[in-house]
């Protein structure tokens, strides 16, 4: 275990770290400028001609509907944070209410339960899983956040588990119990504090896992229905990259690309930084 | 023998959980079916017969417990959209998502072990850094961002145009390989970044134990702790990697990669199944998938046994 400030003090000397910190923060100001009707508000006009190039007028030219194509991504920054957040807080409340209950009482029916389910979920395909749960809720919107935060958290469920058992044995935990504090008390005020650092690179860990998701099961037409986001760019351009036309593509892709690379050098940092093995460095 | 009996307990257990949860979802809370199946102009009584066919009028755990018996006697009924027994279908095009993911899964997974065997043993240098940067820049990549790039680039006049585009006509080993390239080398470039992230992480932590340590002090060469120390230590997380990205990889990955190159592989008719609402098709391929994986850990939970006799 390493304590919370010396996890700061580390990060703040990871370079690649904060330049991963640098790209998310630039995305979420985007996100926030679509929320606050600031950005990219003209995303489903269809103002221009059919694919132009990129120019004055449209910064990434237009797609096949003549629709603004540097509009369009930019929209998406909200769309994939909106997954993102919605996902990631989602499955990792979860994984750690789920974890620290079976971490807690390891080894009698309560454990066993939650382990059964986690072995469920994660022996069934994912997006078989998905295709399920959108026949069963008949193309509901929420049916792809429904899905990922239902097979997500036994990941972080797995991890507190785990580190509740380690935390559990310690003696400012055994002296709780000994002055009588009640159960939930000490788990949720005492250990689950301790395994915040866990909960930490686990969001961010679902954060990237949810929006390359939501790309694939937008192409597979069980993402996203209305709006736009970087997938159904991405599937809009399937055709019109054989047809020559790039541009829809590269303006989806390379966003994607930059903001999952900063959400991954920032998790990374934050594993090296509460990596206790890593100490001594 | 304890230990088979319990992990085949244990195995049985899951097939119940995953049977249950795709039965609730697909067949319980799934759409009614009765008006797929009725003619126009039905009257109430054919109606009901329909409904008593689909075991409507049925309770619950009637209803479950003939899904199951579908499922393990391969039973399954016949497709919506083109009426061909759903057995038969899968007898089709199983073979064919075998034959197009199974190099790119054992490419990829090959080929992570190699760089992530090579990041480890020179941890902190250059090397190092090299295979993480080149892991974290695959992490971040999309799956289909890798097809469509690897197709311009490889399939079409703008770029090297060497191979076809999408289908499978694949009648000898020349035009296997035509076709598999390209869906081959997308799967690789897909898993190669987490694979190698994984295994670097599996090798660093067993060459940090103290008997390798000793090992190394009593003079053991280089090739004899790798080999008989770390690569036979790390049997265990290496298997499990393996077995429990079957279900994400090759299934997954075959829906995305055949629907994309039209490929007719049991990808391509989940896919169908999903945009038509094909129930019959759907329900037997997740019900079956999942009972399979479930059967693999089995196998793999056994086979820990005999990798490693401590396992108990």
């Amino acid at each position: 275990m390493v304590s919370d400030s010396r996890i700061w003090r580390r990060l703040k000397n990871d370079r690649a770290g904060l330049a991963g910190l640098l790209i998310v923060s630039v995305f979420f100001l985007l996100a926030a400028g679509v929320w606050t009707g600031l950005l990219g508000q003209n995303w489903s006009d269809a103002s221009g001609g059919r694919w132009e190039p990129p120019g004055k007028e449209f910064w990434f030219g237009t797609n096949l509907l003549g629709q603004d194509i540097f509009q369009r991504s930019i929209y998406s920054v909200r769309t994939a944070f909106e997954v993102g957040m919605v996902v990631s807080i989602f499955s990792t409340v979860l994984g750690a209410a789920l974890g620290a209950l079976a971490g807690w009482y390891s080894d009698t029916w309560i454990d066993h339960a939650i382990l059964w389910l986690k072995g469920v979920l994660d022996s069934i395909p994912f997006y078989l899983f998905v295709a399920a749960v959108a026949y069963a809720l008949q193309g509901q919107d929420w049916a792809m956040h429904v899905a990922m935060i239902a097979t997500f958290w036994t990941t972080t469920g797995r991890l507190v588990r785990a580190e509740v058992m380690k935390i559990k044995s310690r003696e400012f935990v055994l002296s709780a119990r000994a002055i009588g504090l009640p159960d939930p008390l000490i788990l949720f005020r005492h250990v689950l504090p301790n395994t915040l650092h866990i909960l930490l690179i686990q969001t961010t860990i679902a954060f990237v896992a949810a929006i390359k998701t939501e790309v694939i099961l937008s192409f597979l037409g069980l993402g996203v229905h209305d709006g736009v986001s970087w997938g159904l760019m991405l599937a809009e351009s399937t055709q019109e990259v054989l047809a020559g036309h790039f541009s829809n593509f590269l303006a989806a892709s390379l966003m994607l690309f930059v903001l999952l690379m900063g959400f991954n050098l920032f998790s990374d940092a934050l594993q090296d930084a509460s990596d206790p093995k890593q100490a001594a460095i | 023998m304890r230990y088979v009996l319990s992990k085949i307990a244990h195995g049985l257990l899951l097939v119940l959980g995953v049977t249950l949860i795709s039965f609730i979802l697909m067949v319980w809370f799934g759409p009614d079916q009765t008006y797929t199946l009725v003619g126009k102009n039905a009257n109430p009584q054919q109606i009901a017969e329909v409904r008593h066919e689909l075991g409507y009028d049925q309770p619950f755990a009637k209803r479950y417990a003939d899904y199951v018996a579908q499922l393990f006697t391969l039973n399954l009924g016949a497709s919506n959209s083109s009426g061909e027994p759903v057995s038969r279908i899968l007898k089709r095009t199983v073979p064919v998502t075998l034959a197009l993911m199974l190099p790119g899964f054992i490419l990829g997974n090959v080929l992570g072990i190699a760089l992530g065997l090579t990041a480890a043993q020179h941890r902190g240098r250059w090397t190092d850094h090299l295979i993480n940067g080149f892991s974290v820049t695959g992490m971040s990549l999309s799956f289909l961002v890798i097809i469509i790039v690897l197709q311009v680039l490889l399939s079409t006049p703008y770029g090297l145009n060497l191979f076809p585009v999408r289908g499978w006509q694949v009648n000898d080993p020349g035009s296997y390989l035509k076709y598999v390239t390209v869906p081959t080398l997308s799967l690789i470039l897909v898993t190669l970044g987490y694979n190698t992230r994984f295994y670097r992480a599996v090798f660093v932590e067993e060459s940090g134990k103290d008997h390798i340590r000793t090992a190394r002090a009593c003079g053991a060469s280089a090739a004899a702790i790798l080999w008989k120390h770390v690569l036979k230590n790390s049997l265990v997380p290496v298997m499990t990697r393996i077995m429990f990205s079957i279900p994400l990889i090759v299934i997954s990955g075959s829906l995305l990669i055949e629907s994309y190159f039209g490929i007719p592989g049991i990808g391509k008719v989940t896919f169908d199944a999903i945009t038509s609402g094909d129930q019959p098709v759907l329900k037997a391929v997740v019900g079956l998938t999942a009972v399979a994986f479930v059967l693999i850990q089995i196998l793999t939970d056994l086979l820990y046994r005999l990798v490693d006799p401590r396992i108990s």
